[in-house]
């Protein structure tokens, strides 16, 4: 489908009609068209900007050289859906032949016309205000494409399909049961013919799962739990029951190798959170990422970047697939950079750890030995009388996305630089309550601060830093024209020379931004989208 | 901040934790039940000991959405609309008054005897302290300082005490998650092509800086244009008073600003 102009009615008409005299279905954004996402800078067809997970734009019209002429196209008002605590906007939108998809906090889907903001149609799922979010905010972080639909995985753990054209329900499926603390907050992915989703709800003692569902008619295709139950592999690293509480929720968009046909999907902290006595071991396959066959959901290696995790640091974080020269050899890699403060990189054919290097400040681990295990500082765990450690349960970095620009070989990363005090208390598992064992006082004011720091891919080197006065909550995307665009808490959005740092140009939204940049064009000229508060700005040059 | 202030810091939250524990009996039940479903329920934003995070810090004792214990009761319970606040569907009986009760134990302040006599101290403040050149009360003053109409709601004796004789040793910190996570006057020195500045911080972010200097007047700065810009954290703007003002002197101008509600 694609917004036509007046002028281009009869282009239009012509291709209607060739699309029905060959006698295929009406496919909007076909799986052809998500595999080329990456090199497609018009477009903005999946989470990360493609199955790598880049979010790397390759415009360049918008440069280091003219970017300072930036001027708002035009802006886009959130609408209040009545329901409480769900002010804030964490999506990021998608553009696919000039209509951009976003959501609305909690769960709603709003097309737009990209070239005006005009709205399209709008969709609200029946939430209601007793919907259960235990341990995050009434959030959504977007949508997927894949052919005439759109998807939507909702904050009461349910997955819609909707029609492309007029938000209409093609069909919804339930995934989990809302009244056991599962929800449903991330963008979910699009495979061929399939979509994939995972849950949130570790706060709550679930166990988490990685879902697939049949892109047509909301079959569930495979189910794989990210605790193992006795007798399943990875089962040694829990005693008793605690695996049925075990926590491990898959609660951001994963990336996908389609020479590998490799899924890989991120998980996060045990459950309790802060009370490691009542999970003892390595809690297996908690706070890690996996490899997965997209057809089955078997998986066919994994690592564990937090083994028996005991600060929230979910590895909740998006794995970037990087190709290139590791040590002189040409490689498959997997990068991420963990919210416990660590940069890694993976071999992502076999899950061989190759590099695990320091990229924030941090007081829990020595290092990261030869087999990609951190050297844990003694008594670093969370105390009955509070304990200070750095980074706080935020982590130094988190869900916002990180960038990889390919041309430069930079890795960028949004740094929350904070220490906090973590207490540990008793806790029993009840359905539906917080399970949580404990909780954190951060250290903030001029005690805390963040930045913008850009690594060497390969070697995890910092080559600069760009300081924010807070710590921030929102992405940043690369460009080809030698840019990185990023937000921060205070709510300006900016862009930073790529080889430098240095800041070449910023705008104040007027509110916090707690999401990612993104891009594309309209008519030939390239966009780049915030949102800040309540409200999606898009910018231009002309 | 260095570890010593993280150490006092710390040592304040357990002294408060301590005095919540040690709180009467009866009443004590209900606040225990209401302090674990707060670090259940609440914690993850508010901070453990409800000194703020990602929500508003709520060791103050008035909340700007809960003027009364009903409103908190119903806002706990509700959640606020328009904001990040989510409701709390898992509060049976009496579980939220018993919430609201430990979030007003985290402000509260403990009911002191004042040291001195207000009415003089009210003299004091306007003749030799001459303390309205820089703060306002209730409409009159010059605002440079903090202003203090209602000061005796929001502290006790002992810090203004300090407040008054050592500033330096008392910065409010202020945290506001629309502007980020700030010190509250922090003494800024700024020197840019058009001379030099000291005043206090008034908000900040990565590019820019607002600061007001000792006549009031208002500066906006952008970071790139500045020569020097330096932070002055544990110096105050204001004078201590350890030297004009005696000890009986001192003792009225604290109750004076302690009846100030």
């Amino acid at each position: 489908m694609k917004l036509q102009q007046p002028l281009s009615i009869s282009l239009f008409a012509l291709c209607f009609l060739l699309t029905l005299a060959s006698n295929t279905a009406l496919a909007d954004t076909p799986f052809e068209a998500l595999l080329a996402d990456e090199q497609n800078g018009a477009d903005w067809l999946s989470y990360s900007g493609g199955y790598k997970s880049e979010r790397f734009s390759p415009l360049s019209q918008i440069n280091t050289v003219n970017v300072d002429q930036l001027k708002v196209m035009w802006a886009y008002q959130m609408r209040p859906t009545g329901i409480s605590g769900a002010a804030l906007q964490e999506t990021t939108p998608l553009v696919a032949d000039d209509i951009m998809y976003l959501t609305e906090s909690p769960s709603s889907v709003t097309a737009l016309d990209a070239r005006t903001g005009r709205t399209l149609w709008h969709f609200v799922p029946d939430i209601t205000n007793d919907v259960l979010n235990i341990g995050f905010p009434r959030i959504n972080r977007g949508v997927a494409l894949l052919d005439d639909k759109v998807y939507v995985a909702t904050l009461d753990a349910r997955l819609f399909a909707l029609d492309a054209r007029t938000g209409a329900v093609r069909w919804e499926s339930k995934v989990a049961d809302n009244l056991s603390g599962f929800s449903l907050t991330l963008a979910p992915l699009a495979l061929d013919g399939k979509i994939v989703v995972g849950v949130s709800g570790a706060e709550a003692g679930v166990r988490g799962y990685i879902d697939a569902y049949d892109s047509e008619s909301g079959e569930r295709l495979w189910r794989t739990y990210t605790v193992p139950a006795p007798g399943e592999p990875g089962s040694e690293t829990w005693q008793g029951d605690a695996w049925r509480t075990g926590g491990g929720s898959t609660w951001l968009t994963g990336s996908y190798d389609p020479e590998l046909d490799l899924l890989y999907w991120t998980t996060g902290n045990p459950a309790p959170d802060w009370n490691g006595d009542l999970r003892p071991g390595d809690n297996l396959f908690t706070c890690a990422v996996l490899a997965l066959d997209p057809d089955t959901g078997e998986m066919k290696w994994f690592f564990q970047y937090t083994p028996h995790d005991t600060h929230d640091w979910d590895a909740n974080q998006i794995p970037v697939l990087v190709d290139g020269e590791f040590e002189g050899r040409q490689r498959k890699l997997l990068a991420l950079a963990n919210r416990n403060a660590f940069y890694y990189l993976l071999d992502r054919e076999t899950g061989e750890y190759l590099l695990g290097k320091e990229y924030s400040f941090q007081t829990w681990a020595e290092g990261i030995d030869e087999n990609g295990r951190p050297i844990v500082i003694p008594n670093s765990d969370p105390t009955r009388e509070g304990n200070l450690v750095w980074p706080s349960l935020q982590g130094a970095t988190n869900w916002f996305s990180p960038s990889y620009n390919p041309q430069t070989e930079q890795f960028f990363v949004p740094n929350r630089r904070m220490g906090a005090i973590y207490f540990k208390s008793d806790v029993e598992y009840e359905a539906g309550m917080p399970f949580l064992g404990g909780g954190e006082q951060p250290m903030d004011g001029d005690d805390a601060s963040g930045a913008i720091v850009a690594l060497d891919v390969m070697s995890g080197e910092q080559q600069w830093e760009f300081e924010l006065q807070t710590p921030p909550w929102s992405g940043v995307m690369a460009t080809a024209g030698g840019l990185v665009f990023g937000a921060s808490n205070e709510g300006y959005f900016f862009a930073l020379d790529g080889e430098d740092g240095d800041p070449l140009w910023f705008f104040n939204t007027g509110a916090h931004v707690r999401t990612n940049p993104m891009g594309f064009s309209v008519d030939g000229n390239q966009r780049v989208a915030i949102i800040g508060g309540q409200t999606l700005y898009v910018f231009g040059l002309e | 901040m260095s570890a010593k202030n993280y150490l006092l810091r710390l040592s304040a939250l357990i002294l408060w934790a301590v005095a919540i524990s040690c709180a009467p009996a009866a009443f004590a039940q209900d606040l225990q039940n209401g302090q674990q479903l707060f670090q259940t329920l609440c914690a993850r934003c508010h901070g453990m000991l409800g000194g703020g995070g990602e929500g508003p810090s709520l060791t103050r004792p008035t909340l700007v959405h809960a003027p009364d214990d009903e409103a908190l009761v119903a806002l706990i319970v509700g959640g606020i609309p328009g904001t990040g606040m989510p409701g709390s569907r898992q509060l049976r009986g009496q579980d939220g008054p018993d919430v609201a009760a430990y979030v007003r134990s985290l402000g509260e302040l403990p009911p002191e005897e004042m040291p001195g006599d207000p009415l003089a101290g009210a003299e004091i403040y306007r003749s030799v302290g001459n303390c309205a050149s820089c703060h306002i009360i209730f409409g009159e003053g010059n605002g440079v300082g903090p202003e203090l109409s209602n000061v005796g709601q929001r502290r006790n004796a002992a810090y203004l005490r300090r407040s008054v004789m050592s500033p330096d040793a008392e910065q409010p910190r202020q945290v506001d998650r629309f502007r980020g996570s700030l010190n509250a006057f922090l003494t800024v020195r700024i020197v840019s092509e058009y001379g030099s500045y000291e005043g206090m911080r008034v908000n900040e972010d990565a590019f820019t800086v607002q600061m007001r200097d000792l006549s009031g007047k208002l500066y906006s700065f952008e970071k790139a244009d500045l020569i020097s810009y330096e932070k002055a954290p544990g110096h105050s703007l204001m004078p201590g008073y350890n030297s004009v003002l005696n000890a009986q002197q001192t003792d009225d101008v604290v109750s004076y600003l302690m009846s100030l509600k």
